[in-house]
């Protein structure tokens, strides 16, 4: 089995999630899927399409700054977009953490049965705190976002389909709210709560939901 | 509806967003001062940052009143408890 993984790095959004990334790399390989990792200046539209159709790979993973028809890599050159080349995200199983891009892009496959896009359908918003720029994974602020993000990754690894990847990772933004919720009255805390909150109800998963890899 | 109950309601709502936006930006005043908030391809922002955004009414700025106004909605009707 194998996986392509696009992770920009060019500013601290992407930066973040792609740091964060790393965490299922070694429950991929423990399984032993092959990784494509295509970080930083290699996300590029010229990069991920020959890889797709090189490795034809199960599971292609999607981090960059997204649009309603699209999403970008590196220096958010446009990678994927509707009504252009999205036929290279066919008969596989999509996870785009990126803003907006189900909106559109996903929705093209809503009647694809072989196909499943997991992503969201507004923006993907996640705090942090500045002192950790240089030191994503310490940092507790963006924890529980990446957390429940990665949650579709792990879910999807371990065997489930799309939809009960999709539908985890939704237990988890929301386990993770109610526990900023009621844990304190740190207005940190509430505002957090409620970007999970916003996160979690705009995840998607559109296409086949019984799909696995 | 007539003409009248539409002015009333405009009136309203104005009065709401401008409540919403106030709750916004009172909230946004007593986050941790190295908070950072990364809204995708918009970019990434200081709580006061943000809170220009709100005052402008520009995009970004609509886009928070509108999670915390749909925030509000959720706990009005229990999806949120």
């Amino acid at each position: 089995m194998k996986l392509i993984v696009t992770r920009p790095e060019h500013d601290i959004t992407t930066r973040f999630i792609s740091r964060w990334s790393e965490l299922y790399f070694d429950m991929a390989r423990k399984k032993s899927i092959e990784i494509c990792d295509l970080k930083g200046n290699k996300a590029t539209k010229k990069e991920l399409i020959g890889r797709l159709k090189k490795l034809n790979p199960e599971l292609v993973i999607l981090n960059g700054h997204g649009g309603d028809d699209c999403i970008a890599g590196h220096e958010n050159e446009v990678l994927i977009r509707s009504g252009e080349n999205e036929n290279v995200l066919k008969s596989r199983v999509t996870y785009a953490i990126s803003c907006n891009s189900a909106k559109v892009l996903g929705n093209k496959f809503k009647d694809c049965d072989k196909t499943a896009y997991i992503g969201y359908s507004d923006k993907f918003i996640f705090t942090l705190n500045f002192n950790n720029s240089t030191r994503p994974l310490k940092d507790e602020r963006a924890k529980p976002f990446m957390e429940s993000s990665n949650h579709v990754i792990e879910s999807l690894l371990k065997g489930h389909t799309a939809k009960e990847a999709s539908d985890r990772s939704k237990s988890t933004f929301k386990k993770n709210f109610i526990k900023l919720l009621s844990s304190n009255s740190d207005p940190d805390a509430i505002q957090d709560a409620q970007f999970l909150w916003w996160d979690m109800r705009h995840q998607v998963c559109i296409g086949n939901g019984d799909k696995k890899l | 509806m007539g003409i009248s109950d539409d002015k009333k309601n405009d009136g309203n709502n104005i009065n709401i967003d401008e409540e919403i936006r106030e709750l916004v930006m009172a909230r946004l005043k007593i986050l941790d001062r190295n908070t950072i908030i990364s809204i995708g391809s918009d970019g990434k922002f200081s709580p006061d940052e943000l809170i220009t955004h709100v005052e402008k009414g520009d995009d970004i700025g609509e886009k928070i009143s509108e999670i915390q106004m749909e925030w509000l909605r959720a706990f009005k009707e229990g999806i949120i408890k």
